[in-house]
């Protein structure tokens, strides 16, 4: 099938990158068959159309994120392109199981720093690494959550490196956001194409809302009762509310801040109208170390008191655990192929992209030399900020930048530029590649779930390696296609 | 559900209720107007006042738009603008929606997605169509709108919702909001009849009232089947049968609080405003003398309302150590 299908004037493949639906020889992937057709038959216009008729589905429906901008909170109707992102679903069985793998070595390795510490003692990861950083949390010490899992949710962020191969590029271990857009794209999409979903078999993603409330019943210290599980939110002016709130809807669980709960003789009650109801599980939305003045900031205004005690006497579950945090530390990850041997004596069924620790004296070196071509991070920072990315600053920011470095090596992780995949982006009337990357997510309770797919984000700037929300970046629905004979 | 959505969820009951019959009052006032004489007077500003404010202080140095049409400078453009357009009017439909809106954010959890659905489509349909108050006949068309999209809300929730505690709560608050606005929309007329005028007495005919709450067939079936000498107001105060009397909404009121922990207080306040429709013997009542029970019952849904928003304070003590 020719490339010229999709864009009738052509489609410029960007040098060096894997493009999702279409080959480096200009033909379309077999599992973006079914959408080269639908161009072909009905053309850019009608493309155009079907987008006019999403973004009003989208308002319709009230699918929005929240910006917070000058001090004053804005919704904004959730940016979402018109064409899809394909993956064929053999692959996918390969990463899903690379998730998993990963998710339940990082628990294994959280619950052992807590504890045992083996892997310190056994000098596998440094132990001052682990014991300095600002995500070890000493009040969680000795304390064991169910199944041993610290970390119940989890978004993965994945990439493709030029050759096609996902790469993690972080994991996202506090409270990862995001599954409520995956949803809804899928719920917008249906409605725009019905057609196309009628010619192919893409798997859906509707149980993820069923799966996670299994995980967290899963949790639930006692085991007679239906479980009361609580979705704890910072409240309605919170950036990611529509995804606390379309949860908790969706789950059939209580949408609760911290004023709504209570802790009495170190339970946890709810504030419900016809009295009060002892909790069983709390998913926390919240950061940890904003859930009870008592262990940890005494300035939270989001905290519920004595919530820490009652978590550590096994009166209540929170997921994911306080503490959890450890292991999403930028540092902590250049160490994951390693924890994934320790504990598991596997191999990584997913690579890390490759990093630089700034801690260790050569590497820092290194990355001071190269600013210009890397990708430097901050440790403990999420949603974009605080990046530079080499090849795209200013002589001025990656002098800022090496001051930083140098000040405190042990924030700083960097990598090399990647050459981010491309898909199929309706700019302006016209397909054009745009970057892209994908966050799945996986839950481990007593089992372990990961979704089918999740949720692709995409710079919508050409050459854009951004894809944060927060940013400008948009998203794509994810079609796990079937590609078994 | 939680004791602190009670306040949210009887509220979006409220607001979805009033924006309803915010659009009928406008439309009382359309029919009103056409069915009277060509030359008699008719007082804007009662508007404004059966909805409980100054209408003096509300139209003090209105801003009309700078390119205003005579037509629009007049009283009527700036009550309207008041009532429909103007979001900083407390009374507005505007502001009702933002109120709405805000309300279902806060307890998206306990709305059905087909509902939650619907109530976007209304708010993105009014702050479209809103923006001004319109002349007379657009107008009409924009009121009957606002109330069939009102009534999409309320069926799609009929239809889906739980039948909990919040479905409850919201019926509550629609019914007592839908009591207040009948007396406020009876007010209209009232307070037409008692306003200083240079001509003669006007004349304005209940019909235009009855038209606007949909209840003008009910109310010559009422008539056909009723002894004695009744007439609009008994059947708009009384007339249990009749789904926008403040008979009928407050026996909803009733039959939905029945399984809330505070359904005792409740059901006293209702019982008190039933009495006070009993005891009166509404055909014998001067202008006046409706105007103050008006008065009156507006007092007791004000009292009836705090009972219900505040559950906390009206559960005995047993409730809430259970």
């Amino acid at each position: 099938m020719s490339v010229k299908s999709f864009t009738r004037g052509g489609y410029p493949l960007t040098e060096n990158c894997f493009d999702e639906l279409v080959s480096s020889d200009g033909s379309v992937r077999p599992v973006a068959a079914a959408i080269a057709r639908f161009i072909d038959k009905h053309g850019a216009t009608e493309l155009c159309q079907r987008q006019d008729q999403l973004n009003q589905t989208i308002s319709d429906m009230g699918v929005c994120f929240t910006l917070y901008s000058d001090g004053n909170n804005i919704d904004r109707a959730w940016p979402l392109d018109v064409m899809p992102r394909t993956i064929p679903s053999t692959e996918w069985q390969t990463t899903s199981a690379g998730l998993k793998q990963r998710l339940t070595a990082l628990n294994l390795f959280i619950d052992d720093l807590y504890n045992k510490q083996n892997i310190l003692k056994d000098g596998v990861v440094p132990a001052d690494l682990v014991l300095q950083s600002r995500n070890y949390l000493a009040p969680c010490q000795g304390i064991s959550p169910r199944f041993g899992v610290w970390a119940n949710i989890c978004g993965t962020d994945l990439v493709r490196d030029e050759d096609g191969r996902f790469l993690v590029l972080e994991d996202n271990l506090r409270v990862p956001s995001g599954v409520s857009y995956m949803l809804e794209n899928r719920t917008v999409m249906k409605r725009v194409f019905p057609e196309l979903f009628a010619e192919s078999t893409i798997y859906p993603v509707d149980d993820y809302p069923h799966q996670l409330w299994r995980m967290l019943a899963s949790l639930s210290p006692r085991h007679s009762d239906v479980p009361c599980i609580v979705l704890l939110t910072p409240g309605i002016y919170n950036s990611a509310y529509f995804e606390h709130s379309f949860l908790a809807q969706q789950t059939g669980i209580e949408l609760a801040e911290n004023t709504d709960l209570f802790v009495e003789d170190d339970i946890v009650y709810l504030k419900k109208l016809h009295g009060k109801q002892r909790v069983d599980v709390i998913y926390r939305r919240v950061d940890d170390v904003f859930i009870d003045p008592q262990a940890f900031r005494p300035d939270s205004v989001l905290g519920i008191a004595g919530l820490i005690k009652a978590w550590a006497k096994g009166n209540v579950s929170i997921a994911n655990a306080p503490g959890s945090g450890v292991a999403d530390d930028k540092v902590v990850y250049a160490y994951v192929p390693q924890i994934i041997q320790y504990y598991l004596g596997e191999k990584p069924l997913i690579d890390n992209v490759e990093t630089f620790l700034c801690l260790d004296p050569k590497q820092k070196s290194y990355v001071l030399a190269n600013l210009d071509k890397l990708v430097v991070k901050p440790a403990n920072e999420s949603g974009g900020y605080g990046i530079l990315i080499g090849p795209r600053s200013t002589l001025a920011e990656q002098q800022q930048m090496a001051e930083a470095i140098k000040a405190n090596p042990r924030n700083f992780i960097a990598q090399p530029t990647l050459n981010l995949s491309t898909a199929p982006t309706l700019c302006d009337g016209a397909l054009e590649p745009r970057h892209l990357d994908l966050r799945p997510f996986i839950l481990q309770g007593k089992e372990l779930y990961c979704t089918t797919g999740g949720l692709s984000r995409v710079a919508l700037k050409r050459g854009s390696l951004v894809v944060n929300s927060s940013q400008g970046g948009g998203s794509k629905d994810t079609w796990i296609i079937n590609d078994e004979v | 559900m939680l004791l602190k959505s009670v306040d949210n969820i009887f509220w979006l009951g409220r607001y979805l209720e009033r924006l309803d019959d915010t659009a009928r009052l406008v439309n009382a006032t359309s029919h009103l107007l056409i069915d009277s004489h060509k030359d008699t007077q008719f007082s804007w500003p009662v508007l404004l006042d059966v909805m409980g404010l100054d209408s003096k202080t509300a139209l003090a140095n209105y801003q009309l738009p700078p390119d205003a049409t005579p037509e629009q400078a007049s009283i009527e453009y700036a009550v309207m603008a008041h009532l429909i357009s103007n979001s900083a009017s407390t009374v507005s439909i505007r502001h009702t929606c933002s109120q709405l809106k805000y309300n279902a954010r806060s307890i998206r959890q306990l709305i059905p997605r087909d509902m939650w659905e619907e109530l976007n489509k209304l708010d993105i349909f009014l702050q479209q169509h809103c923006q001004q108050p319109g002349g007379r006949q657009q107008r009409y068309n924009l009121m009957t709108e606002v109330s069939r999209r009102c009534q999409m809300v309320v069926g799609v929730l009929d239809g889906v919702m739980l039948r909990s505690d919040a479905f409850d709560l919201f019926n509550i608050g629609r019914h007592l909001e839908r009591a207040d606005m009948t007396t406020r929309i009876m007010d209209v007329m009232v307070l037409q009849q008692l306003q200083p005028t240079q001509i003669k007495r006007p004349k304005f005919r209940w019909t235009s009232i009855l038209n606007a709450l949909g209840g003008i067939e009910s109310y010559h079936y009422y008539l056909a089947h009723q002894s004695g000498d009744v007439d609009a107001i008994d059947y708009l105060l009384t007339y249990a049968d009749f789904p926008r009397s403040i008979a009928y909404c407050l026996n909803r009121v009733a039959a939905s609080a029945k399984g809330l922990p505070h359904s005792i207080s409740i059901l006293q306040q209702v019982h008190q405003l039933q009495a006070l429709l009993k005891t009166e013997p509404l055909t014998e009542l001067s202008t006046e003398q409706l105007h103050q029970l008006i008065d009156h019952i507006q007092a007791g849904i004000i009292n009836l309302h705090k009972v219900i928003a505040t559950p906390a304070e009206n559960l005995s003590r047993a409730q809430l150590s259970a």
